[in-house]
């Protein structure tokens, strides 16, 4: 089938998405929270000693060199990779159509692709606070040195579950099930009125 | 009581669920030993100390482990990927 | 005289004066003080009245473990019953008022119970309240009848019925030195460890830092202890790598050296500031724990020791030095130790006469005699003090010659004129986390106390809390815990230079006066010295039952001050020594904990919301929503004036006579990919899929391992190795960890990922005899006649301009459809498929519609798989495969599992043309008055339109047996019995023409 363009798709936080200052902000706004509304999010999984072809397939599509380790990740702005789970990672890019790149490089012998672009919904918060107010959610260590640039983690709020990446110092990329999106949103900004928050 | 995940590091307990018995053996599929299957569907270890147990980190990487816990302390001597583990043979 | 303020000293804010009210009185204070300082320095002596007997109570302690002085605070409705008047700081508007008092503290009619002394004894409640043993009222039902009546008499606070409006918050926090408390000890070790460039966590219960320094007088670097803190609290609030949490009780230690602490955020505000929450619950992870939390001092053990204005010495010299206020003018103190005179001389510099110091020891050092006459007070060495008088403040007391040793009392009894009491019966390390986390106390019988255990988690103690009571070594302990809990060994800077009072840390060990009167151990549960030796005379000899029966240690302080002196009381009694006799382990929580911080951010409706894509649309198309686990569906799109019954009969006639279209997106979606997919999916599901073609779905039956049916659902095959697992809506989490269990641990040599897509797809299924012409009028990019799509085949098109992918299948029992297009689209795509419907008179049904529908056909649920039934037992048999082994094959085939007279489903029709219930028993023979011998069970209901009467499917004894018979429904809790018809589960359509089209 003939690629064509694609209608807009739908935000799930939308009723309850108001751009614009909240909760204590007369002091200053110490975070500011987004949906960054990628147009490709996909898990890659490669089998078992598989996953150094799976990594240099990535490299080679995305142009992201993923660092060792678990959880290790890296993004450019545009795009971004981190591994959740042994020898699976999240891709992402703001363009859509990532999955049809993706397709013929990872062949059966390497693993499996997954597009999940409208499965999951991808909250970006920032900010002085940002750790502050993800402590509020997620048993993790957001200190920097336990949680490097551009590393991801997977963990969960009571029944959401939760990947996420830290894509600057004070950043955070939170994708999480479409269907909680816009409960976890709305938890996300009454936790962040404490600390004032804008929503882009 | 945290759970060292060999993937995401120290998590806390509620990230995992108790998935049973490490030591049970599942037969042969094919297998008709009803005796063996009842062992393996119904019969427990219970001891008062070390205790293997599958545990999986289901909200965090999803992970199944194999981790070694003290029932009398709670302490947690191992942990380790249930895939690829020991006794691999034996699971068809 | 009165209590009064002093002129000058304490470390309250003089110029900021603070109004509030207690029991309605207006009062004024300065910022720094709490609430007991507050009245204190008003005059007020009489706090509360007791637990039991109602005696007046006036302030015992300054910190956390006052047991006598419980308010409860209102704000606005919400009133906060039993918090310690210590632990509350004034603010402008506070409002507070005592407990346990009826009409008036002052006037107290309950105050009766004092006669009635020898009666309300330990187990008092137990032996009288028991009962007859006959009657209506026998044994425990009489104390359940009376216990009433004793509550209203007999109690503390009240908790309000106000919903709270507070925000309560859990924090996650890491670190790798958790200090707690922060006297010199904590101070030095959070200071040590901080400058190794640990991440350090400095916790104290307390407003301020400091600890005993901010009262002990004494000087370190050669400024007063007080200002040493406040300088080194300044130094580590510098660092990046420290958190300060004052006001942040630790209250819990538990494995993995994880720890529970309450911060109080607000509570000492006017106004809490915008999204601002009352209280911080804190999780924290830490790598080492120092336990700085230092000791308390042990109230003695003597008639009248309750009287308002007997103190602990150590409060009455930190209301002094703290807070700028004397406890009286005419102070007399008793002590089986050196540290009551450190606070006689503090008392006295601060403006009080020291009338006497009582010490039950005959040979007290010279370094003592010293300071007791630099306070000018009498010394009365070898004596004891045997009364107090006076009524809501104390008068004076008496004292008489005492022997240490023995315990006897010799001589005459001397008259004492004070209107303060101070009392310092040794110090007790405050062990209770230690505790928490591990190995039981030792007791140290030269500090007569119980030390802490052995470490059986990464803690360090230091300071007080190992026993060491004196600044110089919780200064150098501090520093070294810091140390070492940071991992460090650098070169050491000299310690700080501490000048204190001199004294020897072991008290003698005397613990009681024996002499005529009421002696109290626990304050707060009115606990006396007799009502323990009753208790080992009536039998009860171990620890853990002393405590139960006589509820010693068990009131809101839980034994902070009464646990040693208890335990003391109790060894004498039973004539072995105090290690013999053991303590009884600490729990959490410390102190009492808030339950709105425990609920923390799960407020309102406690559980996230699951929201399928398209449910903005439902809401603004009046569907009515129901909350299916996490999720919310349609129950109903109802219009105007209409029932549920009946708008559910016409949405399911509709789809019937037409076409409906329902949300299924909720429906467990799970992607099966890779090369042993198939192969996989054979050994999961009873029936085969590896013959499955591609472009083709099939119905699904799963087993547990004993053999039972688990699950169902749909499986698309949309390429060589890519499935497309569908499971119900309730059952979508336990089958995705099923499979990954299986895939983990069982095959890990099969090469197949699963992974959860519910969310990936909206889904919507449209069904009726014009479902087929409906989606040839919106769908382009395919053909969905008969050839293209027939039954269980998927097709790959267009509509509103985004892809869909249509497979044709039917749950309601008509020629459906069921359409899936990414999530964004859902909306786009449900509407255009209305738009199309239009002309066709679609309509939309909600989930009471769909369940209607599916009762009609007979299909299973949730409610019918219900971890009971067998594939047998639903008449699934015919997809169990005999061609290969699956999960369940080798245990279903057990004699149980295929008895004849097991639960089966079948359909049921109501005879009398009224409403079925589920959960309504089938019973052979009718018999109201007695209902019994059930049959099974009704699992599912409806007004069935297509047949025009109430049906139920159900699970009956032998059912398949009974198609065609009579029986009687008998459901008693609702009142409902009534003839019925037992038929086939196939209600409607049997041989299915209407789906085959």
């Amino acid at each position: 089938m003939a690629e064509q363009q694609l209608p807009e798709r739908q935000s799930p936080l939308e009723p309850e998405y108001h751009p614009g200052s909240h909760g204590n902000f007369e002091h200053g706004v110490d975070v500011i929270l987004s949906e960054t509304r990628p147009g490709s999010i996909l898990q890659l999984a490669a089998w078992p000693g598989e996953e150094k072809r799976l990594i240099e397939a990535i490299r080679k599509v995305t142009g992201l060199a993923l660092p060792d380790g678990a959880g290790g990740g890296v993004s450019n702005g545009a795009r971004a990779v981190f591994g959740f789970a042994p020898g699976k990672f999240t891709v992402v890019d703001e363009a859509e159509g990532l999955a049809s790149t993706f397709a013929g490089v990872i062949t059966p012998a390497i693993g499996t692709l997954t597009d999940l672009s409208h499965g999951r919904t991808a909250i970006r918060i920032a900010g002085p606070k940002a750790e502050w107010v993800m402590a509020k959610f997620f048993a993790i260590d957001f200190a920097l040195p336990a949680f490097p640039l551009g590393a991801g983690r997977s963990t969960n709020h009571h029944d959401i579950f939760a990947q996420i990446q830290r894509s600057g110092a004070d950043q955070f990329d939170i994708y999480v099930f479409r269907s909680f999106a816009r409960s976890f949103w709305k938890a996300l900004c009454h936790a962040s009125e404490e600390v004032g928050y804008e929503v882009q | 009581m945290l759970i060292t995940c060999p993937y995401c590091g120290p998590r806390d307990v509620i990230e995992f669920t108790y998935q049973g018995d490490g030591n049970r053996e599942r037969p042969q599929p094919a297998s008709q030993d009803l005796d063996a299957w009842t062992a393996y569907v119904y019969d427990r270890l219970n001891p008062a100390g070390d205790h293997n147990e599958i545990w999986q980190h289901s909200g965090g990487c999803r992970a199944h482990l194999r981790v070694v816990r003290n029932t009398l302390t709670h302490e947690i001597r191992s942990t380790t990927f249930a895939r690829g583990g020991h006794k691999a043979e034996g699971r068809s | 005289m009165s209590p009064r303020r002093t002129e000058t000293g304490g470390r309250i804010d003089r110029l900021r004066t603070i109004r509030f009210t207690f029991d309605g009185a207006t009062y004024t204070g300065h910022a720094g003080d709490t609430l007991a300082s507050a009245l204190l320095a008003n005059g007020v002596t009489l706090f509360g009245r007791s637990f039991k007997y109602h005696r007046p109570r006036g302030l015992l302690a300054a910190g956390v473990e006052e047991p006598n002085a419980l308010v409860t605070v209102l704000r606005g409705e919400v009133r906060e019953p039993n918090i310690a008047a210590t632990m509350v700081e004034i603010y402008d508007g506070l409002v507070a008022v005592s407990q346990n008092r009826t009409p008036s503290l002052a006037w107290d009619i309950g105050a009766i119970n004092q006669l009635g002394g020898k009666i309300l004894s330990a187990g008092f409640y137990y032996k009288t309240f028991m009962g007859p043993v006959i009657g209506p009222l026998k044994g425990t039902r009489f104390w359940m009848f009376c216990e009433h009546f004793i509550r209203r008499a007999a109690g503390l606070g009240k908790a309000g019925t106000a919903p709270d409006p507070s925000r309560y918050e859990r924090m996650n926090a890491f670190c790798d030195v958790l200090v707690v408390g922060s006297g010199p000890a904590g101070l030095m070790a959070a200071k040590a460890a901080a400058d190794q460039g640990a991440r350090v966590i400095l916790a104290d219960l307390e407003a301020n830092f400091g600890g005993s320094a901010n009262w002990s007088g004494e000087t370190i670097d050669g400024m007063p202890a007080a200002d040493w803190a406040q300088r080194t609290v300044g130094q580590l609030a510098g660092n990046d790598n420290v958190r300060l949490l004052p006001r942040t009780t630790v209250w819990g230690y538990y494995d993995g050296n994880t720890l529970a602490a309450l911060e109080r955020v607000t509570d000492h505000k006017e106004v809490a500031a915008k999204g601002e929450p009352r209280q911080r619950y804190w999780a924290i992870r830490a790598g080492t724990v120092v336990l700085a939390t230092g000791s308390f001092e042990r109230p003695l053990v003597f008639p009248g020791n309750d009287r308002p204005g007997v103190m602990l010495a150590h409060a009455a010299e930190r209301y002094a030095n703290e807070y700028g206020v004397l406890p009286g003018q005419r102070i007399a103190l008793f002590t089986n130790n050196d540290s009551a005179y450190r606070s006689a001389l503090a008392l006295k510099k601060a403006g009080a006469a020291i009338v006497a110091i009582i010490d039950v020891r005959g040979d007290v050092s010279n370094e003592m005699r010293k300071l007791a006459s630099e306070a000018e007070a009498e010394l009365l060495a070898g004596h004891a003090v045997v009364a107090t008088e006076g009524g809501k403040a104390l008068t004076g007391l008496n004292a008489q010659r005492f022997d240490a040793t023995s315990g006897a009392l010799s001589g005459d009894e001397r008259s004492i004129h004070a209107d303060s009491l101070l009392m310092s019966g040794g110090w007790s390390p405050t062990i209770h986390l230690a505790s928490q986390a591990g190995a039981k106390a030792e007791w140290d019988p030269a500090r007569q106390a119980f030390l802490p255990p052995k470490p059986t988690q990464r803690w360090i103690g230091a300071g007080a809390f190992t026993g060491s009571f004196s600044t110089v070594e919780a200064i150098a302990e501090g520093r070294a815990a810091g140390l070492q809990a940071a991992g460090g060994s650098a070169p050491l800077a000299s310690l700080p230079f501490v000048e204190a009072a001199p004294g020897d840390p072991d008290p003698a060990p005397v613990f009681e006066i024996k002499a005529k009167g009421k002696s109290f151990v626990d304050f707060q549960h009115d606990v006396t010295a007799e009502d323990v030796r009753l208790a080992h005379r009536e039998g009860f000899v171990s620890v853990e039952h002393l405590k139960r029966y006589t509820t010693l240690g068990m009131a809101t302080d839980q034994g902070k001050n009464s646990n040693v002196p208890g335990l003391a009381i109790m060894a004498e009694a039973l004539g072995k020594p105090i290690p013999e006799v053991g303590t009884t382990r600490f729990r959490p929580p410390y102190t009492a904990v808030s339950i709105g911080s425990l609920a923390a951010e799960r407020f309102g409706d406690l559980k996230p919301e699951r929201l399928t894509p398209m449910h903005d649309w439902h809401i603004a198309n009046g569907a009515r929503m129901y909350s299916a686990g996490l999720w919310y569906r349609p129950m109903i799109y109802g219009l105007p004036g209409e029932t549920v019954e009946q708008a559910y009969v016409r949405e399911a006639r509709a789809t019937r006579e037409s076409a409906g279209i329902v949300d299924v997106s909720t429906l467990g979606k799970i992607a099966v990919q890779g090369p042993d997919a198939a192969e996989f999916l054979d050994r999961v599901y009873t029936n085969m899929f590896s013959t499955l073609a591609v472009g083709k779905a099939r119905y699904g039956l799963m087993l547990r391992e004993d053999g039972l049916a688990f699950d169902d659902g749909t499986t698309w095959r949309l390429g060589e190795q890519e499935f497309l697992m569908t499971t119900t809506t309730a059952n979508a989490g336990k089958v995705m960890q099923h499979l990954e269990y299986f895939l983990d641990v069982i095959w890990p040599e099969l090469k197949v990922t699963v992974t959860s897509v519910t969310d990936e797809w909206a889904g919507a299924a449209i069904g009726g005899p014009n479902a087929r012409a409906i989606l040839a009028s919106c769908v382009t990019g395919t053909a969905v006649d008969n050839t293209t799509l027939p039954f269980m085949g998927i097709v790959h098109g267009r509509i509103a301009g985004v892809p869909v992918m249509i497979c044709r299948l039917s749950f309601s029992g008509e020629m459906a459809f069921e359409v899936y297009s990414g999530a964004g689209y859902g909306t786009r795509v449900w509407e255009a498929l209305i738009e199309a419907g239009k002309p066709f008179g679609l309509v939309t049904y909600g989930l009471e519609a769909l369940g209607t529908m599916r009762i009609e056909k007979g299909h299973v649920t949730g409610a019918e798989i219900d971890g009971r039934t067998t594939a047998r037992d639903l008449h699934l048999d015919w997809m169990l495969s005999k061609k290969k082994p699956f999960i369940g094959s080798a245990m279903m085939d057990r004699e149980g599992l295929i008895a004849s007279d097991r639960l089966q489903l079948v359909g049921v029709v109501a005879l009398d043309n009224r409403p079925l219930n589920g959960g309504g028993h089938v019973v052979e023979a009718l018999d109201e008055a007695n209902p019994h011998d059930s049959l099974g069970h009704i699992t599912a209901c409806c007004y069935s339109p297509a047949l025009g009467k109430y049906i139920a499917l159900a699970l009956v004894k032998g059912g398949k047996a009974r198609h065609g018979t009579r029986a009687f429904v008998s459901d008693p809790l609702r009142n409902r019995f009534g003839p019925i018809e037992i038929v086939s589960n196939h209600f409607y359509d049997p041989d299915g023409s209407r789906m085959h089209g």
